[in-house]
């Protein structure tokens, strides 16, 4: 008699090729908390001197520790982190002592104080050329007074260095010993020994990074096992996959708002956030019709920015008062011109000589939201006779026309841009000053009084005094009829309701060692 | 045949070489500093210079070019300039991903597209012609990234029967091509239309001639002469075009990759453009050039053994 395969052997062995197919991984079977959220770009350097993006910034944060860390939630702030002690004793020496027995992954000892001074110093190093040396330019010498204790000394008094340094990626630990025992002294992916609260168990390069609790970390532990850091390069892609239950957390397009606000995917919310970063639509005020300042108070006038808003963002965007954001210190109650008055824009370039009006431009970067922003500001401009030719540009044709030697930035009317910036208010005004014209100042604003205010307010301790200088920074930007503000922009993310997120008050970054299950 | 053979091979190479200058030509002709671009705000004057000296940008473009030809044809692509890693390593690891998505998806074109096609020519003017007809046109017109998007939102969403992003864990051959099935099936819809669509053409034409018809009067099952016979004439241009068609398929990949948050060598140029990683675009556009000429030889090489009156053409 031949051997009989039976029916149920037949139709069970798909069915278990099947279903270990799709078995759950490794991690969620073994039981671990996982978090799974989705980066923008890839993990390309943790070198905090060399980093290149935010993504790199949410590993850094988890794998090493500063003195201190930028604190979650919806308002700007440090606290504590690797520093038991750390105070600003005069305006150029911060005094700090380290929590003692932090240890180094493969067995680097402990955390000290040399660490510290090594870290900064190599940061401010010229020889060094990290791309945040800026960060640093102020650091005189850290000086180490004992194996926990130091006192890092500045060249000149810097506020941003409580905002913008060592609460960031710039102000983390790297261990002396394994990072000068490496060819070049410098690494990419592969950090020699961290301290964090997380360690890295896994990198693929350009899929995924997996980080699994530090057990060597002395600090508070933190809620998930294991995060694992997906890259998703397209926001659609990232919202499916959300939808699918892949991921537990992303940031979704500012245009897929109203939608997802009458209806998030099942199980999730929406975290809608006021961003740091501005947009704004500049005048060249150096040669053609906008060297007038009538003709750029002019279009001050006639720009109806809460249409171009509307267009653009679709309601979800508030209008900026300025560069600096309603969340952070400088930032301008109001507008000085609050509303459109297309007639006093009419009278403006009658007495300029234009009241039939002239052709221009309005150059953007070549994306729907610049684009979208670009055609509403030329129908809005129209009304008072200005007729504006929308030019999508590449970001590097953009900064070389500015910059062109030749005078080929006469041929530039008006830009829409946008900047990011970090949570101290000198990023915003650090491009217009005189010496940035031809670089990043385009509009060519040339104003000794506010070069000296931006360099006073670096060093100014007196909050309330620093802020006011801020705010008469942009009025200046305002009056000089060369900038229309609009908006600031803001971050979307969705995030399933079992995970309770914590991220920077602009939404951009997530503090991975705070998330917690629901 | 070798003669042919050589000279295909010469002309593959010429078609690799100005594929090159082209493309190098064009990335460096595009207005701006390179190195400012890539910098950013950040870099100060040295970084800048750092960055120039590195990548050789204050020489000539034509030595710069020259450089990178010879440089490639050493298999030395360069280096990533962000994690400083070769980029022919970097291009290699998203290659088989490439190769496993295209391959899978123009096996969904030949599993569905040249039964589709026999059948529609065995019953010409039918309803199965009509509705095979409709459906091969209407796979041709809708891009494959709308029948990703659909997929995805009725398989993996709705359903949840498919995984909806990635490539699988490395090491678990099944749970990756689990992970193939909705992106290939995206990708090779469109080739299916159009290889039912020749097959059918060009089967009828072969039902038409003497052989055929010879055979129908021996009284051969209807479906051996098909198959059988009429098969073996009608899909030679077919493999043509699978040559072609396989090379399409590598480019369209592009648009699935970053649907389906697949790695690939799509994916890789499409973020290395975003963050002006010239080194990487360069390789992999190089790559890409070089296994599109390859295939579209290797489908002409084919088709002059399969068929002898190509031969004798040559």
């Amino acid at each position: 008699m031949s051997p009989r395969l039976p029916r149920r052997a037949v139709l069970a062995a798909p069915a278990i090729i099947g279903i270990s197919a799709v078995a759950p991984p490794e991690a969620a079977a073994q039981g671990l908390k996982v978090l799974k959220t989705r980066s923008l770009l890839d993990v390309a350097v943790l070198d905090p001197a060399n980093r290149i993006s935010v993504t790199d910034g949410d590993v850094m944060r988890a794998i090493f520790a500063g003195l201190v860390t930028q604190k979650a939630g919806d308002t700007w702030g440090w606290e504590k982190d690797l520093a038991v002690e750390i105070e600003q004793s005069d305006a150029t020496h911060i005094r700090f002592q380290l929590r003692p027995g932090v240890p180094w992954t493969n067995g680097f000892g402990e955390v000290t104080a040399d660490d510290v001074k090594f870290s900064y110093e190599r940061i401010a190093d010229p020889v060094f050329k990290a791309a945040y040396r800026t960060d640093w330019d102020f650091l005189d010498h850290v000086e180490v007074t004992g194996p926990h204790s130091g006192v890092i000394v500045l060249k000149r008094p810097f506020v941003p260095l409580w905002s913008s340094t060592l609460p960031t990626a710039s102000g983390q630990i790297l261990c002396r010993k394994a990072v000068e025992a490496l060819d070049g002294k410098k690494f990419t992916l592969d950090p020699p020994a961290t301290c964090g609260p997380y360690k890295i168990k896994k990198l693929d390069p350009r899929r995924s990074i997996t980080l699994e609790r530090n057990p060597l970390w002395p600090g508070r532990k933190p809620a998930y096992d294991e995060i694992q850091y997906i890259q998703i390069v397209d926001s659609n892609a990232a919202e499916i996959a959300f939808q699918a239950g892949e991921i537990d957390f992303t940031q979704v397009p500012l245009s897929n708002v109203p939608r997802l606000r009458k209806a998030a995917p099942a199980g999730s919310k929406l975290i809608v956030t006021p961003s740091l970063a501005y947009w704004w639509l500049g005048m060249q005020s150096e040669a053609g019709p906008f060297a007038d300042i009538r003709v750029r108070k002019a279009v001050q006038y006639a720009l109806d920015v809460e249409m171009i808003l509307d267009g653009t963002f679709l309601g979800v965007a508030e209008r900026a008062t300025g560069f600096i954001a309603p969340s952070l210190l400088g930032a301008r109650k109001a507008n000085l011109i609050a509303k459109p008055d297309k007639a006093k824009a009419r009278a403006l370039l009658a007495e300029a000589g234009l009241a039939s009006g002239f052709k221009t431009n309005i150059g953007v970067r070549n994306s729907t939201e610049f684009l979208s922003a670009a055609q509403i500001a030329a129908a809005s401009l129209a009304e008072v006779g200005i007729t504006a030719e929308v030019i999508p540009f590449d970001a590097g044709q953009q900064k070389a026309l500015a910059g062109d030697k030749n005078g080929r930035w006469k041929e530039m009317g008006m830009m829409i841009s946008r900047f990011t910036m970090q949570p101290d208010p000198s990023w915003a005004t650090a491009w217009f000053v005189s010496s940035q014209v031809g670089e990043w100042n385009w509009e060519r604003f040339r104003s000794p009084e506010f070069d000296r205010l931006h360099e006073e307010a670096k060093g100014e301790l007196d909050t309330a005094k620093r802020a006011a200088m801020y705010v008469r920074m942009q009025d200046m930007l305002e009056e000089s009829g060369s900038y229309v503000f609009l908006t600031n922009g803001a971050t979307a993310s969705l995030c399933r309701n079992t995970v309770k997120p914590a991220l920077s008050p602009d939404g951009q970054f997530q503090m991975w060692a705070e998330f917690a299950p629901a | 045949m070798l003669a042919y053979a050589v000279n295909r091979l010469a002309l593959a190479c010429l078609i690799v070489l100005v594929a090159m200058m082209i493309l190098f030509s064009l990335i460096h002709l595009v207005p701006g500093d390179p190195a400012s671009i890539v910098l950013g705000t950040r870099a100060t004057p040295e970084l800048v210079q750092a960055f120039r000296d590195r990548m050789g940008l204050d020489q000539p473009l034509a030595v710069q070019l020259f450089r990178f030809v010879m440089r490639s044809v050493q298999g030395d692509l360069g280096r990533d300039l962000f994690t400083n890693q070769p980029v022919a390593e970097v291009v290699w690891r998203e290659l088989p991903h490439t190769f496993a998505l295209a391959g899978l998806g123009l096996g969904w074109s030949v599993l569905l597209g040249i039964p589709f096609g026999c059948l529609s020519a065995a019953f010409r003017n039918g309803w199965i012609d009509r509705v095979a007809g409709v459906v091969a046109v209407s796979a041709i017109a809708v891009p494959s990234f709308v029948v990703a998007i659909y997929t995805l939102l009725i398989f993996a969403v709705g359903l949840r029967w498919f995984p909806a992003l990635g490539a699988g864990p490395e090491g678990q051959p099944l749970v990756q091509l689990w992970h193939l099935v909705l992106p290939s099936f995206a990708l090779g819809l469109g080739w299916v239309g159009y290889i039912c669509r020749l097959v059918r053409a060009s089967m009828l034409e072969v039902l038409a001639e003497n052989h055929i018809r010879t055979a129908r009067a021996f009284g051969l099952p209807p479906r051996r002469i098909l198959f059988t016979y009429a098969l073996k004439l009608a899909i030679l241009p077919t493999v043509t075009l699978l040559g072609t068609g396989t090379g399409r398929l590598l480019s369209g990949a592009v648009f699935i990759e970053i649907v389906f948050n697949r790695p690939g060598v799509g994916k890789l140029v499409v973020e290395a453009v975003n963050t002006r990683n010239y080194p990487i675009v360069l390789g992999a556009v190089l790559v890409t050039t070089i296994c599109f000429v390859l295939c579209t030889l290797a489908s002409d090489l084919a088709a002059a053994l399969l068929d002898p009156r190509v031969r004798e053409k040559l």
